[in-house]
């Protein structure tokens, strides 16, 4: 018997973070709101160990802030979320990276380093992405990768970063499965507002499977000074990995998505001898 | 049984060299001057570093040694038995390379460093993170493949002292030279002048080394290029397939590894006898 078994990132990563003694989300800090920081260039500073603000429902869905959710999928892109949800298999559970715009939406915190010539985003998993923020255009011919061709540049306070040469397989564009294809273009609006907040707009094209661009917003809160990515070794022991079924399990009415109604836990085992203190 | 030994140098060049991103012809003008200093008065490690083509034999622990011979133990000695005749490249089955392994490849790297983190991110999607805020070593840190790592600066020097290894699928190096959980490993980086940046690497593992091992080598600034993504679990057949070996291939007089005498390749597919690609039977 194959065993579903839905991965969701907060299920795998628990154990991970509860070594750094901190959560996975972070609450609103108090008191008055300190001013962004800056680099020697003048333009605001990213960087920072940035989590989830608790607000964010659902997560892990690009159509978080469309009515219903409900994604403007056109007949190619119905067709492609009903393979993703009966046959593929959740490609982060598999060790293939989450891309973009799926990081976006995920419930975990990430990591930005900026230098005046690149700016890194740091992610669970032990991916990354690095976008020249140099003046350079888009290729005439690039690789298709998960993470897209990233090209940063500033508009004022905002760093923009125009995205496109998507892979089309062994994708998702959120944890619910979503698809999107070859033609995805996605275009973030980064700024910070202030020192314990960064805010993204983003913009997401995809003329074969959606109706019309849609957009997905939100904010992290920064956390406390001094938290690292802890390592990842996503391959090392992945015995569930030829255990998994398709799909994230069922969408959920709120959204997100899972097996709603898992066996009872079985009780839990008394150990022979009570462990000594 | 087909043995098959995945080297670095084997996987790698189809991916990024053809991205323009191994190969030194695109590497950038060599920056020269002093070393760049970051706001905080330390001297500003970031930037992508290349090989020099000088520390030879590549991917070797023992390059500076006579006859390239580490200082094993009993122990050591087999535990390298074991590695070469029981155990995986680790880097084949995605796992990081860890350290003392990366600094000792010859691939490049990517460093970045902002205020108190500074990142080296590695070929095959691989990061670590090393914090130079003060902290010192967590009493009983969990054991990884780069360690716990705690980063001070010794005037120009941003010194590395790591401890808490992984014991089991880790290679020291790309011979398959063993380390144990006792291994720590202090790096100290320099960067002498805009173009370099330099490593004096000493490992010390009581239970597999009889005496401190030291190692330095050179980097060499590209400016033009970047890390990219490498999604090593993506059509990863030769794993699932189970078609690898064990160990690195033999070891050479010379000190690097390999196969010498593989079977000659089948002539090149034509119109009347094209390439077969047999995919295996669990592949997704």
């Amino acid at each position: 018997m194959k065993l579903r078994l839905a991965l969701s990132a907060f299920f795998l990563v628990s154990t991970v973070f509860a070594q750094d003694g901190g959560g996975l989300t972070a609450s609103e800090p108090t008191g008055p709101s300190k001013p962004t920081p800056r680099t020697a260039d003048g333009h605001p500073d990213l960087g920072g160990f940035w989590k989830g603000d608790r607000k964010t429902k659902p997560v892990g869905n690009i159509g978080k802030d469309l009515p219903g959710f409900k994604l403007p999928l056109t007949p190619a892109g119905q067709a492609a979320l009903q393979f993703n949800l009966t046959k593929t298999i959740d490609p982060e559970s598999l060790c293939i990276p989450g891309g973009i715009p799926r990081h976006n939406a995920s419930g975990l915190p990430f990591m930005v380093l900026q230098t005046p010539k690149y700016v890194a985003f740091l992610y669970f998993y032990t991916y990354y992405r690095l976008i020249p923020v140099d003046g350079r255009k888009h290729s005439d011919d690039p690789d298709p990768s998960f993470f897209g061709e990233e090209i940063g540049r500033w508009e004022g306070d905002t760093l923009v970063i125009d995205s496109i040469a998507f892979k089309d397989e062994k994708v998702w564009i959120d944890e619910n499965a979503n698809p999107h294809s070859d033609k995805l273009h996605v275009v973030e609006r980064w700024s910070r507002p202030d020192a314990d907040h960064i805010h993204v707009e983003t913009l997401i094209e995809d003329p074969k499977f959606y109706t019309k661009p849609f957009t997905y917003q939100r904010t992290w809160v920064a956390g406390p000074s001094g938290q690292v990515l802890g390592e990842y070794a996503c391959s090392e022991n992945n015995i569930d990995k030829d255990h998994l079924g398709p799909g994230p399990g069922d969408i959920l009415p709120d959204g997100t998505r899972g097996y709603a109604d898992i066996d009872p836990l079985p009780p839990p085992i008394k150990p022979a001898t009570p462990p000594k203190h | 049984m087909k043995r098959f030994a995945v080297t670095l140098i084997l996987l790698i060049p189809a991916l990024a060299l053809a991205q323009g991103d191994g190969g030194r012809r695109q590497s950038g003008p060599v920056p020269t001057g002093p070393a760049p200093r970051a706001t905080n008065g330390h001297p500003d490690l970031t930037s992508y570093w290349r090989d020099d083509g000088n520390a030879n034999p590549h991917g070797n622990l023992g390059k500076d040694y006579p006859g390239f011979k580490l200082p094993f133990t009993p122990a050591g000695e087999a535990a390298h038995k074991y590695n070469l005749e029981h155990t995986i490249d680790p880097e084949s089955l995605c796992l990081p390379g860890g350290l003392p392994r990366e600094d000792i490849g010859d691939m490049g790297f990517q460093l970045i460093q902002s205020g108190a983190d500074t990142i080296f991110i590695y070929q095959y999607g691989t990061f670590r993170d090393v914090p130079t805020d003060g902290r010192k070593h967590a009493e009983d840190p969990d054991p990884t493949y780069f360690g716990e790592e705690i980063g001070t600066w010794d005037g120009d020097t941003l010194v590395i002292d790591s401890t808490a290894f992984k014991d089991s699928k880790t290679w020291a190096d790309e011979n398959a030279d063993p380390h144990s959980d006792a291994l720590h490993t202090v790096e100290r980086w320099t960067r002498p002048d805009a173009g370099h940046l330099h490593l004096e690497l000493t490992v010390e593992d009581p239970k597999f080394y009889k005496e401190p091992i030291h190692y330095q080598r050179t980097w060499i600034a590209a400016t033009a290029q970047h890390t990219r993504e490498q999604a090593c679990s993506e059509n990863n057949i030769d794993v699932s397939a189970g078609h690898l070996g064990f160990g690195p291939g033999p070891i050479r007089a010379d000190g690097t590894r390999g196969y010498d005498n593989p079977d000659p390749l089948p002539p090149p597919p034509t119109k009347a006898n094209p390439a077969k690609t047999i995919l295996p039977a669990n592949y997704h």
